[in-house]
C-alpha cells in the first residue's frame, strides 16, 4: 500500500516513478536531501519518528549486512509499523517481504553491487517479493557509471554516498570509469566543479565533479526510461565495467522477470548495435509468438527474402522490386538479424518495423544460429507446397541451407549475384511460373488473422475471424462480422489490434485466453487507475488489448501496467479505455 | 547476579539464532591443542596504574570457553574444543606455566613485574581452573608486583582475589565487558551478562582491596570491543565513547582496554567480511575515542590486533603504521597530543563515512 509513490513510464523492469512528496521527484532519483533515517535497533531502541510529507522517513530498522544468517535475520526481524508519512523499510534482499511502506532499502547492497549474478538474484528477489508500486532504494553505491544499468534492473532511489565518499579518495568518477585523480593530466568534464585549473583542482572538488556526473547520469536515465529506449543504451554503458555487462546478461535470463516488464509495443526504434540484442525481451518474445503462436494460412509457395533497411519491408525499394516478380504468388517472409524471421502479415508488428540494424553484410556466428534456429522453427510449424530462398550470400544462404539440410528440404536458389539484380529477379519470377495470385481478401483476412493469432494466442485468428469482412485500405484494415458490425481495426504504427466492444464480446466468447482486467462497481471513462482494479490476469503486458469488466461496466481497452502490477498496486493509470457501455 | 551456566543463559530468540549459527560455524574448524602447552605466551610493556610495567603474557589453555561451546560471541575465534571432556587436569595446568617460565627466561632479561593471564574463558571460574591449580599459580607468582586475570563478572568474589593479594601482588581481573551497553552486547556479541553483573564484579574487586587495606591493590580492568558486526562506524564509536565514560565511573575499575574488533576465522563476524558485510573499525576511530574520553577517571588504552590488515582495524594503507604508533604511544603516556603528530588524506574519507554509513549501506569502505 503506497500514497507516495507512483510509476508513470515503464521500460522493462526501470520505470520513471514519482516520489509524491509536499516537493514532488521524478525517479530514478537521488534521495539524499529528503531522507531522514530514523536509526538501527541494533545500537539502541528507537522512538517511533514523527515523519512528514516533506521527507522520506526510514523506520527504525535492523539491517542485515550481506553474510547475515538466516536464523539471525529471522530472530531479529524488524515488524515495521503502519504510518502515514512517506516511509522506508529496510529489508535483506534474501529475506525481502512487503512491509507496507512506500519504499524499501535493502540492506545488502554492498554484497551484491559489483557482481552480476548477485545483482540480478537480489534485484529479482526484492522486486518480486515487494508491490509493484512501491520504490527501491540502493543506498551508498551509485556512481554514474553503474547507475544506468541499476535502474535498469529495477532500483528506484539512489544517494551520493559512494560518489561522495570516492571523491574523498580521490577518485574521479565518470560514466566510463574511476580514474585516479593524481592520473588525470587534464579534467575529461565541463561541469561547474571541472571549471577550474587542474593543479587547483582538490578531492573536495573531486567530490562535487562526482555528484554533478552522477546527477547528469541519472538525467539521462530517465530521459531514456521515459523514451523507452534505456535497454539500447545500457547495451553500450554497461561495457564500461564487466560485471555491468555480467550484470545485464544475466538479467536477460531471468525471463519471467524481464518478459513480465517488458511492453509488447513502444514508439520508441530499437537500436540493434550489440551482439546482446539478440537476447532482448522484444526480440526474443517476436521470435516465440511467430514460431508457436502464428500459422501461415497461404497455400502458395514460401518466397523467403533478406530484409530491408527501410520499413516496412513492403515499402522498401528492394521489396518493391521482389513484389513486381511475386506478384501476390507466394507467401513473403523477411530474415532479418535480430528479429529471426517476419511473415508478411506480421511486417508492422512491434518491434518488426520498429528496429534498426547495423549493416555490413558480416554476421556473427550467435546471429546465424539465432536467425536459423527461428527458421527451422517456424518451417517445422508451417508447410509449404514449395520453398523459394531468394537471398543473398552473405549469411542469408548460409542459414538457409543449414535448415535445408536440418529439416531435408528442397529449397529453390534465385539469387545469382544480387537478389535485385535483373537475372536474380528474373530466377525468381520464372520460378513461381503458372503459380495462381491469392486475392485481396484473402490476403486481408489472413494479415487480421495472424496478427490475432500473435497477439491472442494460438488458433485465436480462426476462432475469433472465421467469418468476417473486411474493409479500409491496408494496413488501416477494418474487420466486420457478416451483418457488417466493426470488431477490430489494424493499427499501422504497431500492427496490432483496436477491438470494438462487439470485437470484445466476441473474444470474451471464444477460445482464445482473455486478457481480462476485473473492476469494481463503476463505469470507467478514459483511464482506469489501479485502486478500481479488483484483479487483473497475470499475463497482461504493457500496451496489451484488455477487456474490462466489472458489476456495471463493460470496456475494451489498453493495458498500461503489466497485470501483477495492476492487481497489486494502489495508485497509477492501470489502463486507458477505448470503449465502454454500461451494464 | 545472573547466571553462570551456558544453559541459563540459552534465552531469546536473537541468542538461540546466534548460537546456532555459531555452532554450525565453529563446527567446520578442525585443529586440536595439546594440553601440556599454553594457546600462547608473549612478552610486552604495559601502562599499569603504578605505570609502565614489562608484562609476561599468557593465553592459557582451559579447555576454551563454556560458552562457545553453546555458540559464543559473534566475533571470537578463540575456541579449543579439542579437549576431551572440555577440561584440563591440574598437572598439565602447571606444565603450561612452566613453559611459560621457560619462555620468559630464554626472552626476556630478568623476570617480569606484571603477569597477565587470559583463558578465552574465566580464570575465576572452578570448573576451568580449580581452586588448587588457581593458589598454585598465585604461588609461583607471589615475587611479582602485579597479576592479571581474565574472568566473566559473574565468578568475580573477594576470596578468590584474595589468593594472589595475600602475596602482597597487586591484582586486576580483566573482564571482557566489550560494551557497557547491554542491548549491543547481547544482541550483536552475543555476550550475556548485563552491565549490572560488571558492576557487582567491581564491588567485589573494591571489597577485596578494602580488606587487603595497603598491602596490595585489587581493581577491575575493563576490556571493550570496538564495532561488533551490525554496528556502523558511527554508531560503533559512540557505543566506545559512552562505555568507557560509564566504566570509569564505576569504583573498583581503574582500567579501560578498548580494542577494536578483527576478523578471526570461523566466526561469524568472517562469515560477513567474506560476504562483504563487514569491515574492521578504522584507526581513525580507536584515535578518535581516545581522545575523546581523555578526561575519564581511568587509564584508557587500545591495543589494535592486526593493524592495517584488511581482517584487522584499519585506514587507508598508508597511514596505518602512523596512527598505530601514535596509539601505542597513548596506551604509555595517556597524552591526547600524540594524535595530532599525524594526518592523511583518509581523515576525510573516516568523517564521509562517519557521516553516512548506515545499516542499510554498510560498509561502504573495503
Amino acid at each position: 500500500m503506497t500514497d507516495y509513490f507512483e510509476v508513470h513510464a515503464r521500460d522493462g523492469a526501470a520505470r520513471v516513478g514519482e516520489l509524491r512528496l509536499e516537493e514532488p521527484r521524478s525517479t530514478p532519483a537521488l534521495v539524499d536531501d529528503v531522507l531522514e533515517d530514523a536509526g538501527s535497533l541494533w545500537s539502541a531502541d528507537r522512538a517511533m519518528p514523527e515523519g512528514d510529507d516533506s521527507r522520506l522517513t526510514v523506520l527504525p530498522h535492523r539491517g542485515f549486512p550481506g553474510g547475515t544468517a538466516e536464523e539471525v535475520r529471522e530472530s531479529f526481524a524488524v515488524s515495521y509499523p503502519d504510518v502515514d508519512y512517506p516511509s522506508v523499510a529496510v529489508i535483506s534482499s534474501e529475506g525481502a517481504a512487503d512491509e507496507g511502506t512506500d519504499a524499501y532499502a535493502v540492506s545488502d547492497v554492498q554484497s551484491i553491487t559489483g557482481h552480476g549474478a548477485a545483482l540480478v538474484e537480489a534485484i529479482v528477489n526484492v522486486r518480486e517479493a515487494v508491490p509493484a508500486d512501491t520504490a527501491v532504494y540502493f543506498s551508498g553505491v551509485a556512481t554514474p557509471r553503474n547507475v544506468a544499468v541499476l535502474a535498469y534492473a529495477g532500483v528506484d532511489l539512489f544517494d551520493e554516498t559512494a560518489a561522495v565518499v570516492k571523491g574523498t579518495q580521490g577518485r574521479y568518477l565518470t560514466t566510463d570509469d574511476a580514474y585516479f585523480l593524481e592520473d588525470l593530466e587534464e579534467l575529461p568534464c565541463a561541469c561547474p566543479a571541472c571549471r577550474k585549473p587542474r593543479e587547483e583542482f582538490t578531492r573536495e572538488d573531486c567530490v562535487e565533479h562526482n555528484r554533478n556526473a552522477l546527477a547528469a547520469e541519472l538525467g539521462i536515465v530517465r530521459r531514456r526510461i521515459r523514451d523507452g529506449r534505456l535497454r539500447d543504451y545500457v547495451e553500450g554503458q554497461a561495457r564500461q565495467d564487466q560485471w555491468l555487462t555480467a550484470a545485464m546478461r544475466e538479467l536477460d535470463s531471468q525471463w519471467g522477470y524481464l518478459e513480465e516488464r517488458t511492453p509488447v509495443l513502444r514508439d520508441a526504434q530499437i537500436d540493434a548495435a550489440t551482439g546482446d540484442t539478440i537476447r532482448r525481451v522484444e526480440i526474443q518474445r517476436y521470435a516465440d509468438r511467430v514460431t508457436t503462436r502464428y500459422r501461415n494460412r497461404f497455400s502458395n509457395p514460401l518466397v523467403l527474402v533478406p530484409c530491408s533497411a527501410a520499413k516496412p519491408y513492403s515499402e522498401s525499394q528492394s521489396h518493391r522490386q521482389f513484389h513486381d516478380a511475386i506478384q501476390w504468388r507466394a507467401h513473403l517472409v523477411s530474415m532479418t538479424s535480430p528479429i529471426g524471421v517476419v511473415p508478411q502479415e506480421l511486417e508492422t508488428t512491434y518491434p518488426a518495423q520498429h528496429y534498426d540494424t547495423v549493416v555490413t553484410g558480416r554476421w556473427s556466428e550467435d546471429e546465424k544460429r539465432f536467425v536459423s534456429t527461428v527458421l527451422r522453427r517456424y518451417l517445422e510449424r508451417n508447410a509449404y507446397p514449395e520453398i523459394i530462398a531468394h537471398v543473398p550470400d552473405e549469411g542469408y544462404r548460409d542459414i538457409v541451407e543449414r535448415v535445408e539440410a536440418e529439416l531435408d528440404l528442397g529449397v529453390t536458389y534465385t539469387v545469382e549475384d544480387h537478389p535485385t539484380d535483373t537475372e536474380s529477379l528474373a530466377n525468381l519470377q520464372r520460378a513461381l511460373s503458372g503459380e495462381l495470385k491469392y486475392s485481396k481478401r484473402e490476403r486481408e483476412h489472413n494479415t487480421v488473422r495472424a496478427i490475432a493469432d500473435y497477439l491472442l494466442g494460438d488458433g485465436a485468428g480462426d476462432d475469433l475471424f472465421e467469418d468476417i469482412q473486411t474493409t479500409s485500405r491496408y494496413p488501416k484494415i477494418q474487420v466486420r462480422d457478416s451483418e457488417d458490425t466493426q470488431l477490430a481495426t489494424m493499427v499501422p504504427q504497431y500492427g496490432t489490434l483496436s477491438f470494438t466492444l462487439e470485437g470484445a464480446k466476441r473474444w470474451v466468447d471464444g477460445e482464445a485466453p482473455t486478457k481480462r482486467v476485473e473492476i469494481d462497481g463503476f463505469v470507467p471513462h478514459g483511464s482506469v487507475l489501479a485502486p478500481g482494479i479488483v484483479d487483473a490476469d497475470e499475463e497482461i503486458r504493457v500496451g496489451d488489448e484488455v477487456v474490462v469488466e466489472g458489476p456495471k461496466a463493460f470496456g475494451v481497452g489498453r493495458a498500461e501496467m503489466f497485470g501483477r502490477e495492476m492487481a497489486e498496486s494502489t495508485r497509477g493509470v492501470a489502463c486507458e479505455i477505448r470503449h465502454v457501455e454500461e451494464k | 547476579m545472573s547466571h553462570p551456566t551456558p544453559d541459563v543463559y540459552e534465552q531469546g530468540k536473537g541468542m538461540d539464532a546466534h548460537n546456532q549459527v555459531m555452532r554450525e560455524i565453529r563446527s567446520r574448524k578442525e585443529a586440536s591443542y595439546d594440553p601440556h602447552e599454553p594457546t600462547r605466551v608473549w612478552l610486552d610493556e604495559d601502562n599499569t596504574p603504578d605505570g609502565v610495567k614489562r608484562s609476561l603474557t599468557i593465553i592459557l589453555n582451559t579447555g576454551g570457553c563454556r560458552w562457545a561451546r553453546a555458540g559464543g560471541c559473534t566475533m571470537c575465534g578463540y575456541v579449543a574444543e579439542s579437549v576431551d571432556g572440555g577440561s584440563v587436569s591440574h598437572e598439565a595446568l602447571m606444565d603450561q606455566i612452566d613453559v611459560c617460565l621457560a619462555h620468559e627466561a630464554e626472552n626476556g632479561d630478568e623476570p617480569a613485574d606484571l603477569i597477565k593471564i587470559y583463558t578465552s574463558g574465566s580464570f575465576l571460574d572452578e570448573r576451568e581452573v580449580g581452586a588448587e591449580s588457581r593458589k598454585a599459580i598465585a604461588d609461583t607468582f607471589a615475587d611479582r608486583e602485579r597479576m592479571v586475570v581474565e574472568s566473566l563478572p559473574d565468578f568475580v568474589d573477594r576470596e578468590k582475589i584474595a589468593d594472589f593479594i595475600r602475596h602482597g601482588v597487586d591484582t586486576d581481573v580483566a573482564i571482557g565487558l566489550e560494551t557497557a551497553t547491554d542491548r549491543v552486547r547481547h544482541d550483536c556479541v552475543n555476550k550475556y551478562f548485563d552491565f549490572a553483573d560488571f558492576e557487582d564484579a567491581c564491588a567485589e574487586a573494591a571489597a577485596a582491596d578494602a580488606e587487603a587495606g595497603g598491602d596490595a591493590d585489587a581493581g577491575i580492568k575493563a576490556y571493550l570491543l570496538m564495532k561488533p558486526p551490525f554496528l556502523t562506524e558511527s554508531e560503533a564509536v559512540a557505543d566506545m565513547i559512552a562505555s568507557v565514560e560509564r566504566c570509569a565511573g564505576v569504583e573498583g575499575c581503574h582500567t579501560v582496554s578498548m580494542n577494536p574488533c578483527n576478523v578471526q576465522r570461523y566466526t561469524m563476524v568472517d562469515d560477513l567480511y567474506f560476504e562483504d558485510g563487514y569491515r574492521p573499525p578504522w584507526l581513525w576511530s580507536v584515535a578518535h575515542v581516545l581522545r575523546e574520553t581523555v578526561d575519564v577517571d581511568a587509564i584508557v588504552v587500545s591495543d589494535p590486533v592486526g593493524h592495517g590488515s584488511d581482517r584487522g582495524p584499519h585506514n587507508c594503507g598508508e597511514c596505518d603504521d602512523l596512527v598505530q604508533k601514535a596509539i601505542k604511544d597513548f596506551d604509555l603516556r595517556q597524552d591526547p597530543s600524540v594524535f595530532e603528530q599525524v594526518s592523511c588524506e583518509c581523515e576525510r574519507t573516516w568523517e564521509v563515512v562517519m557521516e553516512r554509513e548506515r545499516s542499510f549501506n554498510q560498509p561502504l569502505t573495503h
